[in-house]
């Protein structure tokens, strides 16, 4: 596989040496401003001042939440694909497998949340190897076939358990309780899934760092030299399958708890589609890439949506497409701005931010 | 009740061979593995929608038109698209083409809305009985034209010296840019052919059933057939299509209707475990 680009390669860089003020309070005023933004988003004023739609940008927390759960499959996959150089497009298996494995688990069997959401891991994690297992044969253009071909294969699989054992109208979830605390407002559930993200996003920038991770990026950049160097790559890249799934299926069983009922529908290939285009859109290879990936593609719509309300009783052609073919418009943006990324910036708008910051800082170099 | 079943499927298998025929001439050609094509074959439908009945052009115009729309189209695309990607890593190609194919989606719905629309043009559309079977005139025109396009392709790619030029190219870039030969119109022209075959199936598909942007899976189907077939053979695409098509048949009139899909799917993964390079390939793929 080519190299990625090498503003979004991932290596992590070193650690600076003691701590800037400058960064201590940026990273304060960040935390305070998450913990901050529920009770901004559900109250929709600041400080007593009442904001309009518009300037919250028609943003409500339950699209925040979603975007925490799309942020785990987003991490997930450009781990898998950034950081191993294992393409996937088979990304919604893994949220069905999940949705799946709650479904048995928690609303078959009413087994508790926690053990729910290990059983997804677990379940992810098989499934996981077994769709990488083809990687041992087949590389590239073949692979990501095969990882297309087990989509189908899952998917059959979630329609025939959601008809056998439930209805067309899907599976349904209860209210996911952790130790006696009930997830059943978007506020618990924001903050639950927040720290979620950031333990998963913690662990896995800091495997980055370890023996493993870092065979694992010799093994994407140049797999013959890696091989050389003592690296079992087969063993490697069933691991990080596994690992990757893993995190899928949980944010899968999430995605379900969260909305409370999940059809086969849900997790048809436009849903994997989404995944890669969100970790292009972010940029490859990079973890902060995933999450503003994430961000960029769960919270444009309804941005859109609000400006199609502001613009409503416009005419003209442009007041008529915002109104009558919103969803329409909304992929159209999206399809485009995948295009122009990769054309103009394969580093993403992490790797344009990189290169911004380059340019302006002068010495310090993006990269 | 089984040849009538295999005569559907020998059908819409031509329809998917020509599909996947313009599919592997794109591939083997630019290295692309397009995604698009489903979309493709449906904006040769919606081509025809324009052409027939909106513009109501007499049907050999309207013939013409779709013809040279579709192949401006594709070259269009290669020139814009595909050409300022050459060399990069295979996602990021695979996504662009993805990307297209929302792109062309959310035009075409935005452009003609998103209800489906019904085709009719003046081809025979009755039917005749041979015994007990039932021959439709449309699956059968479907049939003796896809079958036409693809004879006549493979004289072009065979005895033509522009043919001969292509498969230089698809054979080494390099070489093919040394000896002289321009790489860029040979790619463009790849691309025009590949997307007129699938604009030619889409035509027949929508007739078929109905005109709407649901047709792409549909023409997805190409990528199985093309995989079956073995991705670097143009025969092979063929092939391919033929199979996926009688498969898919079978698989719905005597496992169940939704199985159509998952069968081919299967018949996939074993081909990539245990002959990768499809059943008329040949094995020069990377291993690990």
């Amino acid at each position: 596989m080519a190299p990625m680009d090498p503003a979004a390669t991932s290596l992590p860089a070193p650690r600076a040496t003691g701590p800037k003020w400058g960064r201590i309070a940026l990273s304060v005023v960040a935390v305070a401003a998450l913990i901050y933004l529920p009770t901004l988003l559900t109250e929709r004023s600041v400080f007593g001042v009442r904001l309009s739609n518009m300037q919250l940008l028609n943003l409500g927390l339950s699209q925040v939440n979603l975007m925490l759960i799309s942020m785990l499959g987003a991490l997930s996959l450009n781990y898998l694909t950034g950081c191993a150089g294992l393409i996937s497009i088979g990304h919604a298996a893994f949220y069905a497998t999940g949705a799946m494995a709650a479904a048995i688990t928690g609303t078959q069997l009413g087994l508790p949340f926690p053990i729910v959401l290990l059983s997804a891991a677990l379940a992810g994690c098989v499934v996981g190897v077994l769709a990488g297992l083809p990687s041992l044969r087949v590389r590239g253009l073949y692979f990501v076939l095969s990882t297309m071909a087990v989509h189908y294969v899952v998917f059959f699989v979630f329609l025939e358990y959601q008809f056998r054992a439930f209805d067309v109208v899907g599976v349904p979830f209860g209210v996911a309780s952790l130790a006696g605390f009930e997830l059943n407002t978007p506020t618990r559930w924001y903050f639950f899934l927040l720290a979620f993200v950031a333990l998963v996003y913690w662990g896995l920038s800091n495997s980055l760092r370890t023996r493993e991770g870092r065979a694992m990026l010799a093994m994407r950049d140049h797999e013959r030299a890696a091989v050389s160097a003592g690296v079992d790559v087969r063993i490697l890249r069933v691991k990080v399958f596994g690992l990757t799934s893993a995190i899928a299926a949980m944010a899968g069983a999430l995605y379900a708890y969260y909305l409370s009922n999940a059809t086969a529908e849900n997790f048809g290939i436009g849903f994997a589609i989404q995944f890669i285009a969100m970790i292009i859109v972010g940029g490859m290879g990079s973890l902060p890439g995933a999450l503003v990936g994430a961000a960029v593609w769960l919270l444009l719509p309804s941005i859109i949506a609000g400006f199609a309300q502001e613009m409503g009783p416009m005419k003209g052609i442009v007041g008529s497409m915002l109104v009558e073919h919103r969803a329409q418009f909304v992929q159209l943006v999206f399809g485009l701005l995948v295009i122009v990324l990769l054309i103009f910036a394969p580093g993403g708008l992490v790797g344009l931010w990189k290169r911004l910051v380059g340019r302006l800082g002068g010495g310090r170099t993006g990269a | 009740m089984l040849g009538q079943v295999l005569f559907s499927g020998l059908a819409l298998g031509s329809i998917y061979g020509l599909v996947a025929l313009g599919f592997a001439v794109i591939f083997k050609a630019t290295d692309v593995f397009n995604f698009a094509q489903g979309m493709f074959a449906v904006c040769g439908a919606y081509l025809a929608v324009t052409a027939i009945s909106i513009l109501q052009l007499p049907f050999p115009v309207a013939v013409v038109f779709i013809l040279v729309v579709a192949a401006l189209l594709g070259a269009v695309i290669q020139a814009t698209l595909i050409q300022p990607l050459a060399g990069r890593s295979i996602l990021s190609i695979i996504m662009l083409t993805i990307a297209l194919s929302i792109v062309l989606r959310s035009s075409l719905e935005i452009v003609f809305g998103p209800a489906g629309r019904t085709l009719t043009t003046p081809l025979p559309s009755g039917s005749f009985a041979i015994g007990s079977l039932r021959i439709s005139q449309l699956h059968l025109t479907a049939a003796v034209v896809s079958w036409t396009c693809m004879v006549a392709f493979g004289l072009f790619f065979r005895f033509s010296s522009i043919g001969l030029l292509m498969r230089a190219t698809a054979d080494s870039h390099h070489a093919a840019v040394i000896s002289g030969v321009r790489v860029n119109v040979m790619n463009r022209l790849a691309w025009a052919i590949g997307f007129t075959l699938a604009a030619i199936g889409g035509v027949f598909l929508g007739q078929l059933q109905i005109v709407s942007t649901e047709l792409e899976s549909i023409g997805l189907l190409a990528m199985p057939a093309v995989v079956i077939g073995g991705m670097q053979s143009i025969p092979g695409a063929i092939v391919g299509g033929l199979l996926v098509g009688i498969i898919e048949q079978l698989a719905a009139s005597y496992i169940s209707p939704k199985a159509s899909d998952i069968v081919i799917y299967i018949l996939l993964l074993l081909i990539l475990m245990v002959r990768p390079w499809g059943l008329l390939g040949q094995p020069s793929i990377n291993r690990v």
